[in-house]
């Protein structure tokens, strides 16, 4: 049946070139909402049916994505599927290439899904509503960019096109120290993204200058020096490690957060955050592989540190959001090792973890903005015994808590106990140390369960009239969950779409 | 043809442009026309960029022939080619969107004949410059614009800080030209010849008098350096800035500055091309400091015109990369930069000229929530910081790509000089910095609230100006490749005059 499937998929997707879609019809919604957008409804029927289109379209192309075929030998970039390539600035070698294979698939079907329940959960944003919905737009049109752009240069100014969107969201909507933590946002990620265009000028001029095709230059990575490699990887991993966020270059994050509207929370730790994971395993291990190895001890170390770290610094929070944004960091840390293992099973968690993390973190930065807007405050001292009033919220809460705990049966639990087997196969008993992460985590979410949900209600909460979570947030928030409980129980439907891509990436390490 | 009318294809656009130029004032005396006079002043820089352009372009060169125009022949003192072409037309777009701006902006003051007058001689001025093959012609263009540039800065008698201004830039300006001149009589004596092209093969390394030849290069990089408000010669540029009618602080950063870019090229990269040796590493530091000290003084600034003068400082730093790297690649970059430079910044500026006939200040505070009271103005404004910052896709963003990306190509080149990618290291890092204070007035506009929420007014003209210079931002940003072309063939024009290649 699922042949029939993708077959039909497969037709329907036929001549139409779909990712260019993806990426740019978000770009039509923001002209329409900038030029006719007159009411609230029209801005917010006009920005859920161009995040939605490519939705259907993203989760038509997740079907007709074939996988599992026999790899081409000799290939060592990925073999992209729905690929459009049309010249751009033929002086320099750029050309606009799009295309998807197993790592980007996972992100890209993200993004408009995210997007999508962003928006509806924004449902009553009465503030400057024609930008705030075509901001959001704007951004799904950067992100897209980034995970089908097959072209160094058009990455990278979609890189920095979402940039500035997520400036303007978290200044303009967000919390009161909103000017300090924007600026701080847009500096970091700025002087990263900066660093990477460095690494990235220093790649196409030791590659001959004549293209900056990801693939083509990829195939050019056996002739770069060592010593090249290495300093060029290590401008990459710090372009790409400051995104993710890594320790000790995160402290933008719980800034950006804690400050940021819920929607922007949920694009940011969603998405903008694999933005990061998505460079270092599409554009800078493949490309430099002797530098990746060179420099995968580093990795590992910065890896553990940001999980163990960031946990920690969980259990100290008052503010549910800003827990849940230090849960980020950590979890990020996994994908971080599991990429330094340089292996099928490591790199194909990590990308894993990444897809697992989004769905989880969105439902849980949804219910930090229920909580905040319900309540009126997110601080957990000033909470407990919400669950009394909003029963809706807390099963959908400690869902979403223990998910991210890694529950067995969950979506992250899955990519975790990747991550877990391969530290143990690599360095063996060193797993204690992550893995004492698993016991910190459970520690923070639970708490933090226990004092703002359940027991007795507080004295400011009591007075106050609270009413559960509204039909626009809570339909966005039971979408991720179920989407939790598929992936957690078949994580197998990303995991062997993933699987052919890291297969053929790791060639250039010289396995498989 | 004979040779005379041949040799008027040479100076036609110069020509042009002085005749609309000395016609000007007759319109103010007998026909009291006022706004009449920025139009009459448009065609004529329209004009001249149509016939640039058409040249320019080798499938369109040949409808000019209907002009009698041929292609003019190669002379000793004039050098015409892609290099000279594009900055005239770099000029004249200046120069087109100062006057565009300007009939609202001067409305309340007299001798409207005069300031368009002055103004289309300062672009005659400039168009010299870039056309020059010559040392003294270079420096005769350098003093009419120059000269024309001091009367309009000094425009608004009533005002005392323009009357201030143009006192400053005046003896500067004289001082500076002064320091030119001697630098140039040193290197005439050093070398023998006046000819860009033949001291490109007179001056070397081991000649006898090599010794006065660096003294004239040390003043050289003065003279010039104040020209372009390079630090540590740019004390003198935010007062001006400042002080300056806002249209003519336009013209003075986007196009006056452009035009010491282009003696600069000139000079550095033909007749000391042979000793680059001896000021590579001088101009390297100059145009690290330059860009440093641009933008971190730039950070602290309350007044947001000060601030624009302080990033064109900066900005000026970053063209003088080209210099030191001097590859066809870099120099392109150095070129594109001119071009979207003067996209941006004319606009930016042009936006302060808006808000002041609005009534409003220069001040950050006065763009506090202006995108309530004009979205026009406020996302021109943010599109220009964002460009000037190298946002992509903007145009900023390419030319500082190419800019710095042939630092780090002439480093890595086989042969080259490692010490230059901190060229570029340089002026990422400053990208980086200038960022900082623009997106503090994209806050101001975009952020922040004000009491006064009323409507502001714009008048349609400079309107269109800023209209202008926000579609050129955004359309090199999206399509750069022409761009990209015309620079990379104007350096390449520029490397061909050489003797013995680069």
């Amino acid at each position: 049946m699922f042949e029939e499937l993708q077959t039909f998929a497969q037709n329907l997707l036929e001549g139409i070139p779909v990712l260019t879609l993806m990426i740019f019809l978000p770009l039509l919604g923001v002209g329409l909402i900038f030029f006719f957008g007159r009411s609230m409804k029209l801005i917010r029927t006009i920005s859920l049916l161009f995040s939605g289109i490519p939705l259907i379209l993203g989760i038509l192309l997740f079907v007709a994505f074939s996988w599992g075929n026999a790899l081409p030998a000799g290939e060592t970039f990925a073999d992209p599927q729905f690929y459009e390539e049309y010249e751009w600035i033929p002086s320099l070698g750029v050309s606009y290439v799009v295309g998807v294979d197993g790592i980007s698939l996972p992100l890209l079907l993200l993004t408009p899904l995210l997007t999508f329940l962003a928006i509806l959960f924004s449902w009553d944003v009465k503030r400057r509503p024609k930008e705030y919905f075509g901001l959001i737009l704007l951004m799904q049109v950067g992100i897209t960019g980034v995970f089908v752009l097959l072209d160094y240069l058009i990455f990278y100014v979609f890189w920095e096109i979402v940039l500035i969107p997520m400036y303007f969201l978290i200044g303009i909507w967000g919390g009161p120290n909103k000017d300090y933590a924007a600026i701080k946002f847009f500096i970091y990620t700025h002087v990263a993204s900066l660093v990477m265009l460095l690494a990235i000028m220093a790649i196409y001029f030791n590659a001959g200058a004549t293209t900056f095709n990801m693939i083509e230059l990829g195939e050019s990575a056996p002739g770069f020096s060592k010593a090249f490699q290495i300093i060029a990887f290590g401008a990459l991993l710090f372009g790409f490690g400051v995104k993710m966020p890594m320790v000790p270059f995160h402290t933008w994050l719980p800034d950006a957060h804690v400050e940021a509207p819920t929607a922007g929370s949920v694009l940011l730790a969603g998405l903008l955050l694999k933005m990061g994971g998505y460079g270092l395993i599409r554009v800078a291990i493949p490309t430099l592989p002797e530098g990746a190895s060179y420099l995968a001890p580093l990795m590992v170390v910065i890896g553990v540190v940001s999980i163990l770290y960031a946990a920690i610094v969980c259990l100290a929070q008052k503010d549910l959001k800003k827990m849940v944004a230090y849960s980020s960091v950590s979890h990020m840390g996994f994908v971080m090792v599991g990429f330094a293992t340089l292996g099928q099973v490591g790199i194909v968690a990590g990308v894993f973890m990444m897809f697992a993390h989004s769905l989880v973190t969105a439902v849980l930065f949804m219910t930090c903005g229920v909580v905040q807007h319900h309540c009126g405050t997110r601080m957990i001292p000033k909470l407990g015994g919400i669950s009394e009033r909003m029963p809706k919220l807390a099963a959908i809460m400690t869902t979403g808590f223990l998910a991210s705990l890694g529950l067995p049966g969950l979506v992250i639990f899955a990519a975790e106990f990747m991550v877990f087997w391969t530290i143990f196969n690599n360095w063996g008993l060193w797993l204690f140390l992550p893995i004492l992460s698993v016991a910190i985590t459970a520690a923070y979410y639970l708490w933090a369960l226990q004092r703002s949900m359940f027991g007795p209600l507080t004295e400011e909460i009591e007075t106050e009239q609270i009413d559960d979570a509204n039909w626009f947030e809570s339909a966005p928030m039971a979408v991720l969950i179920a989407l939790i409980a598929l992936f957690g129980i078949f994580p197998a439907i990303i995991l062997h779409r993933i699987s052919d891509a890291v297969t053929i990436i790791l060639r250039s390490f010289g396995v498989g | 043809m004979t040779a005379t009318t041949e040799y008027f294809g040479v100076l036609m656009p110069q020509i042009i442009l002085l005749i609309f130029a000395l016609v000007c004032p007759a319109l103010d005396l007998w026909l009291k026309m006022r706004r009449g006079i920025a139009y009459w002043a448009i065609i004529g820089l329209a004009i001249v960029g149509i016939i640039e352009t058409l040249a320019l372009i080798p499938d369109t060169r040949d409808l000019l022939s209907f002009l009698f125009w041929t292609e003019p022949p190669q002379t000793e003192v004039f050098d015409i080619g892609a290099f000279s072409r594009i900055f005239t037309i770099v000029f004249v777009f200046v120069g087109g969107l100062v006057a565009l701006a300007s009939p609202d902006f001067i409305k309340k003051e007299k001798n409207h004949g005069e300031y368009y007058a002055l103004l289309l001689i300062a672009v005659t001025g400039m168009s010299f410059v870039a056309t020059a093959a010559d040392l003294i012609v270079i420096f005769i263009g350098l003093e009419i614009a120059g000269i024309s540039c001091y009367a309009l800065t000094g425009f608004q008698k009533s005002v005392k800080r323009s009357t201030e201004a143009a006192m400053k830039y005046f003896i500067v300006g004289g001082f500076s030209s002064a320091i030119t001149l001697f630098g140039i009589s040193l290197i005439y004596g050093a070398g023998g010849s006046t000819n860009l092209v033949e001291l490109g093969t007179l001056l070397t390394l081991d000649s006898e008098l090599h010794a006065i030849a660096l003294l004239g290069i040390a003043l050289l990089i003065v003279g010039l350096g104040f020209k372009i408000a390079a630090v540590p010669f740019h004390m003198w540029a935010p007062d001006v800035y400042e002080g300056a009618p806002t249209t003519i602080t336009t013209f003075l950063a986007a196009g006056s500055k452009n035009m010491g870019v282009a003696a600069m090229f000139k000079i550095f990269l033909i007749a000391l091309l042979a000793i680059k040796a001896d000021w590579d590493v001088a101009i390297a530091i100059i145009a690290i400091v330059t860009m440093s000290v641009g933008n971190l003084i730039a950070i602290q600034q309350t007044s947001v015109k000060r601030m624009l003068a302080y990033s064109s400082i900066a900005q000026a730093g970053y063209i003088l990369i080209a210099l030191p790297v001097a590859s066809e690649y870099a120099v392109a970059g150095g070129i594109l930069h001119v071009i979207t430079h003067t996209a941006m910044k004319g606009g930016a500026f042009i936006v302060i000229a808006a808000m002041a006939i609005a009534g409003l200040g220069e001040r950050l505070k006065d763009f506090d929530g202006l995108n309530r009271r004009s979205p026009f103005l406020a996302f021109s404004m943010a599109i220009f910081v964002l460009s000037l910052a190298g946002i992509p896709p903007l145009a900023g963003f390419y030319s500082k790509f190419v800019l710095f990306s042939g630092a780090i190509f002439g480093a890595s080149e086989p042969g080259g000089s490692g010490w230059l990618v901190w060229l570029a290291v340089a002026g990422i890092l400053n990208s980086a910095l200038s960022l900082f204070y623009y997106a503090r007035i994209i806050k101001s506009m975009y952020m922040h609230e004000t009491p006064n929420k009323s409507r502001i007014v714009i008048p349609p003209l400079i309107k269109v100006a800023i209209l202008i210079a926000l579609i050129a931002t955004i359309f090199i940003g999206l399509y750069p490749q022409p761009f990209i072309d015309g620079a990379m063939g104007a350096a390449h024009a520029l490397n061909e005059l050489l003797p013995f290649g680069r």
